[in-house]
């Protein structure tokens, strides 16, 4: 810490607290994944007498054994991947360019668009009529549905409106003197100064889609298409109504806690592994140097 | 031909209307500077240059072809920017090349160009860093080095040099006009400072509330400055303007008769501002010279010059004098003596200069 000598006692206390606050939060936020980790590799009676608490109890790996010998895991687990990589794609496609063209002056009618996006996220149709609309676009059931009726988010759009409204006008300008149309102005300059933006939003895009689960659940039906959230679901109502699983409990290898946390773990992994290629976009400075204000 | 012709240009921003129709003819490979004070329109004319800003009425050429309804990018005019506008995620070369790969040339070409240019500019060994790594003078050199590398026919400059600080800015004034030497190239540009326009320019258009006062070249402009705005807009410190009552001897100022050079007799009774440069008076006494009295109050060396601030009557004027290696001598200064020739005489209400 710079000038710790400097600080007065005040604010030496006023550091401190934040730092135990700080870590407070830290842990409140990391023990969920450690108690699930524990779980998934403790032995089954003990996940369900409730005695892990921090490290696993009788280590065993036969929770990950039953899952990643499930099908139905892995089919869902690449479902996941497909909304994922597919949704996310899909989204920037849209938000990208459509929030350039609502952050120019130029565009005809541009509060009104603006006002329009903004709408749909104070007034939305509800469930019942959204899902009636899927069914008549007959979209029910279908992967490409999932993936392009979440597609376009009001507020990822205003996000990214609102950081290519804060890039100074000389750079569209000294683009468009140097010959650059439109489409080159957004691609070639608009975008990359607009990283940090455009990996925040990703980053939105790839948790909600990862983490889907409710219109999955709804508009889904197939079970060969159905992505990790639900089979999640499933899988703990299976085992939960599984009579004979659940008599044999005391000498099972499993039990619905320990496959439901091995399954939490699994599919926790890609998004960490995800989250450090990213962050190196969520620099500040970016812009640093190009033009002096 | 003509490099650009401007032939009533007006600019509105709905109701209000920014430039009055302004007319101006830059020859092709002279240099243009358009100066005046904050929003004077001159940023708006040379960006409706540019193509930046839409032409609402007139008619602009470039090179004898009509450019009103045309792109910037088929303009072939280059822009340095006041901010430099430099792509912050691109490297020195990549943001020179940006508009040549735009513009599909060949890559073997686009790198001889960019070495070509950035050895013209000295930038050699900065291609591979990125403008953040870079000074202010040298970013701007990159700007310049970006809109060198497409051999436009015309050169714009916004106010280039106002972000660098004093030693820098007269270091790029005078790259800039050897650059303007060797290349050749059309060029307008921009700038509120007069010690830029003076020393940069082969004429200088200033401009006051869209319109255009003058041109002219820099000597012209300082010797017979059309109206009381340009006078008091051109030089440092800027010209004294006293009011007075023109007689058949000369001038008259609170009682004071001032000799001016030229024929005053159909102008005997008219009312004028009396206009006298700080570097047109001298200390001696010469022939054809009338003596103000003054009241010395303050005297400021500046080297080898100095400015002498006084009361003339119940005007304050500033001269300036050579200080000779001291400034003893001046403290005791009771009269400056001004040539017939010096005195510039404008009329009282219109501000025009009168025929002398």
């Amino acid at each position: 810490m710079q000038n710790w000598n400097l600080y007065s006692r005040g604010d030496k206390l006023f550091v401190r607290i934040n730092a135990v606050l700080i870590g407070l939060f830290a842990l409140s936020t990391l023990y969920p994944f450690i108690y699930i980790a524990s779980v998934s590799f403790s032995s089954a009676f003990a996940a369900r007498a409730g005695k892990v608490v921090l490290t696993p109890i009788d280590v065993t790996l036969s929770a990950y054994a039953h899952v990643l010998s499930e099908p139905q895991f892995w089919n869902s687990y690449g479902n996941t991947f497909i909304y994922t990589i597919g949704g996310t794609l899909t989204s920037l496609l849209i938000i990208i360019p459509g929030a350039y063209a609502l952050s120019r002056p130029q565009l005809i009618g541009r509060r009104f668009w603006n006002l329009m996006i903004a709408f749909t996220m104070w007034f939305h149709a509800g469930m019942i009529p959204f899902w009636l609309n899927m069914r008549d676009l007959g979209l029910l059931d279908s992967m490409i549905g999932i993936i392009i009726a979440f597609a376009c988010n009001a507020f990822n759009i205003i996000l990214l409106r609102n950081f290519f409204e804060s890039i100074p006008q000389s750079f569209e300008e000294a683009a468009r003197m140097d010959g650059a149309n439109e489409f080159q102005v957004l691609w070639k300059v608009f975008v990359p100064l607009s990283k940090p933006a455009i990996a925040t939003i990703t980053l939105f895009c790839v948790v909600a889609r990862w983490n889907g689960f409710f219109w999955a659940m709804i508009l889904l039906t197939d079970e060969g298409k159905v992505p990790l959230q639900v089979y999640l679901r499933q899988t703990i109502a299976d085992l939960s109504d599984d009579e004979e699983f659940s008599s044999t409990l005391i000498d099972a290898a499993y039990s619905v806690e320990t496959v439901t946390a091995a399954i939490i773990v699994c599919s926790i992994i890609p998004v960490l592994c995800f989250y450090p290629f990213i962050q190196k976009y969520f620099n500040k400075g970016i812009m640093l140097g190009g033009v002096k204000e | 031909m003509s490099g650009v012709l401007l032939q009533n240009i007006v600019k509105a921003y709905g109701a209000a209307q920014v430039v009055h129709g302004i007319n101006l003819t830059v020859q092709e490979k002279e240099f243009v500077v358009l100066v005046g004070p904050s929003g004077c329109g001159k940023s708006t004319t040379l960006r409706m240059i540019a193509g930046l800003e839409e032409i609402t009425e007139g008619q602009l050429s470039i090179y004898g072809k009509v450019v009103n309804r045309i792109a910037p990018k088929d303009r072939d005019v280059a822009m340095v920017f006041q901010n430099y506008a430099l792509y912050p995620h691109l490297n020195v070369a990549d943001n020179m090349a940006f508009g040549l790969r735009i513009r599909k040339m060949p890559k073997p070409e686009i790198k001889q160009q960019i070495k070509n240019v950035a050895e013209i500019l000295e930038l050699t060994d900065y291609l591979e860093r990125r403008p953040a790594d870079l000074s202010g003078g040298q970013r701007q050199r990159v700007a310049m080095g970006r809109a060198i590398v497409r051999h436009p026919k015309v050169f714009l400059f916004d106010e280039p040099l106002s972000n660098l600080d004093a030693k820098l800015r007269t270091q790029m004034r005078a790259e800039i006009r050897r650059l303007h030497n060797r290349l050749g190239v059309t060029s307008i540009y921009v700038t509120h400072d007069q010690v830029e326009a003076m020393t940069l320019a082969d004429r200088i258009v200033v401009m006051n509330d869209g319109r255009i006062e003058q041109v002219g070249t820099p000597m012209e402009l300082f010797m017979n400055p059309a109206n009381i705005f340009v006078a008091g807009f051109l030089g440092s410190p800027p010209m004294n303007q006293m009011p007075g009552t023109v007689t058949e001897k000369g001038v008259e100022i609170d009682g004071i008769i001032i000799a001016v050079s030229g024929n005053l007799s159909a102008q005997v009774g008219r009312k004028v501002i009396v206009g006298i440069r700080p570097e047109h008076v001298s200390l001696q006494k010469e022939k054809g010279t009338t003596a103000l009295p003054i009241n010395l109050d303050l005297v400021e060396p500046l080297g080898s010059e100095a400015l002498l601030h006084a009361q003339f009557g119940a005007h304050q004027l500033v001269f300036k004098t050579e200080t000779q290696g001291s400034i003893d001598h001046l403290s005791d200064v009771s009269e400056v003596y001004v040539h017939a020739s010096m005195v510039k005489l404008f009329d009282a209400e219109t501000g025009e200069a009168l025929p002398l």
